[in-house]
């Protein structure tokens, strides 16, 4: 309940703040980019959270749902929302294919091979050269504002449509988590040979875990391609750029809860601009560093995340209400 | 009637025998014992059963389906499961969740939380049904694992040692809960070190050592087999005297 209270006045925050910043600024791109990689890092927690399985590979879905619809758009004149769908297609496949062989694996192991897998397929979109043009990225062009076209002057739909996209992934993440699949999936997380034996067919629901996680990542890919117009292998298949970042968002929040991402979106995703912003121009490097030691000091003083501090401010304010 | 059949079951770990050619049968309703010295094959025999072990040879049927090479979770739908020897709980989730999550074998999640409740008031646990699982002392905690087997409607449970550890109020108290279960349809394999809950409870008892089949009969039985005399307590001949 405290929980549902946070989260909808934090999407109603959300929902008024691009109508008060510049529609062809700066800020409302970062806040559409944030909108974006707390949605993405929701997608990830479905994986990363419920089943505690910590992937460092999530860039090869979003890379995917960004090279399909733009492909498609490119080559066919397809809508970007419809090459949205193909892209969750693949990236679900995508997922699928990886999942079997890496879902035995535990810890350390799953990271590295998702981060491998990561790894391939950047590699792969740079050599592809005739599909995906190489290292030398692929623009979207620029067509007739239309939303059937996904096609906007201003950059205020961008950020609507990536908050509308971080509510439904909210929404699917939390309808998981209350579901038979998330009871299953957090027995598997604390004993997985325990939830066998009293019924829990554990690699299916890993299996449909990493597909819907992977599915939807892509299907956010597309939304970062449509805002960003430009982008290479090297951006959208990034391990520190996507992967990493992804999975710092949701740890840095709060891994398995809803509003995890959230919070670490809204802390990670500005804190990194604003460094840019006032460092860049003193020193190379200095505003990276800034920025590493304050999530170091974070993580040790929140390692379970954002969300506890205001599990104990919510305990602490219905503690005063009630004698 | 027949509900468990068990032919000639074998399993190796590199250069240990761990099953060797275990032959029984389990007549519906029936309460077996299993005993044997500490490392006899007991608990790989109760893995072996589930599915959490793939046997070398030999085959195992349930209510007439057979189980060979299906998983755990196949054999939990058929009507088997098992208790774990040092409890495998969900530690970070509630009591009710736990048991909640069997309960999602035949259920969907509202239902399944009924069913939870009633199987935690079978074992005398519904007031810490809120409670962290891992927070409970180990009693409490042997009895919500036998709380979350039941949730998965066994015909056939098997019992891994759940009265380890447990003071004797406690142990007659799962006892009296066993013997409920038996009435109820409910067929059991228990593998317990308290010789004299086992000869209290059981209609029959199978002694394993060093992975086969030693002896098979009633409490009575198995307690005057030399046999078992001489496995437990070592041959009278190598006996040191002084």
């Amino acid at each position: 309940m405290k929980g549902r209270i946070a989260l909808g006045m934090l999407i109603v925050a959300a929902a008024l703040l691009p109508l008060l910043l510049d529609p062809r600024g700066y800020w409302i791109r970062v806040l559409a980019i944030t909108l974006l990689f707390a949605a993405m890092a929701q997608a990830w927690n479905i994986v990363g959270g419920l089943a505690n399985q910590i992937s460092l590979g999530h860039a090869a879905f979003f890379g995917i749902g960004a090279y399909t619809s733009t492909v498609l758009l490119l080559k066919f004149g397809i809508s970007p929302w419809l090459g949205m769908l193909a892209g969750g297609a693949l990236g679900g496949l995508a997922a699928f294919i990886v999942a079997i062989p890496t879902m035995r694996l535990q810890g350390h192991y799953f990271a590295l091979a998702t981060l491998a897998f990561g790894e391939v397929m950047r590699v792969i979109a740079n050599v592809w050269t005739s599909l995906t043009g190489g290292p030398g990225g692929l623009s979207v062009p620029f067509t007739a504002p239309d939303f059937l076209a996904y096609s906007f002057k201003l950059l205020r739909p961008h950020a609507y449509i990536a908050l509308s996209a971080l509510v439904i992934v909210t929404a699917i993440f939390e309808g998981i988590r209350r579901s038979a699949m998330g009871y299953r999936l957090r027995a598997i997380r604390q004993n997985p040979a325990a939830a066998e034996v009293i019924g829990v067919d554990t690699t299916r629901i890993k299996l449909q875990a990493a597909v819907i996680s992977g599915a939807l990542t892509a299907m956010l890919g597309t939304l970062y391609a449509q805002l960003a117009v430009f982008f290479d292998p090297d951006t959208v298949f990034g391990i520190a750029g996507i992967s990493i970042r992804i999975a710092l968002i949701a740890i840095l929040g709060g891994v398995g809860t809803a509003a995890g991402p959230i919070l670490g979106a809204f802390f990670i995703i500005p804190l990194e601009e604003i460094m840019n912003d006032l460092l860049s121009s003193r020193a190379a490097g200095l505003s990276q560093l800034v920025f590493g030691i304050i999530l170091i000091a974070v993580i040790l003083w929140r390692p379970r995340g954002f969300i506890t501090v205001f599990d104990a401010l919510l305990a602490r304010w219905s503690r005063g209400k009630s004698p | 009637m027949t509900v468990l059949d068990v032919r000639a079951l074998s399993r190796r770990f590199g250069g240990l025998q761990a099953l060797s050619d275990v032959t029984f049968s389990v007549a519906r309703g029936e309460i077996v014992g299993v005993i044997g010295p500490n490392g006899a094959g007991k608990t790989t025999l109760f893995s072996t059963l589930v599915g959490l072990i793939r046997p070398d040879s030999g085959s195992v049927t349930l209510d007439g389906n057979g189980l060979a090479g299906l998983k755990p979770h196949r054999v939990a739908a058929l009507g088997m499961t098992k208790t774990f020897q040092n409890v495998a709980l969900f530690a970070e989730s509630t009591v009710l969740d736990n048991v909640l999550t069997a309960g999602l074998l035949h259920h969907g999640v509202e239902a399944a939380r009924g069913e939870a409740l009633q199987c935690l008031d079978r074992v005398g646990l519904k007031e810490v049904a809120g409670k962290r699982a891992g927070d409970l002392s180990f009693p409490e905690r042997a009895r919500v694992e036998l709380a979350r087997a039941l949730c998965t409607a066994p015909k056939v449970l098997l019992l891994d040692e759940v009265m380890a550890a447990l003071n004797p109020a406690e142990m007659s108290e799962i006892m009296r809960l066993i013997r409920i279960l038996r009435d109820d349809g409910v067929t059991l394999l228990v593998v317990e070190h308290h010789m004299r809950a086992i000869m209290n409870i059981c209609d029959r008892i199978l002694v394993l050592n060093f992975g086969r089949l030693l002896a098979s009969g009633t409490p009575a039985e198995v307690a005057s087999n030399p046999r078992v005399i001489e496995a437990y307590l070592g041959h009278p001949k190598d006996a040191v005297h002084r």
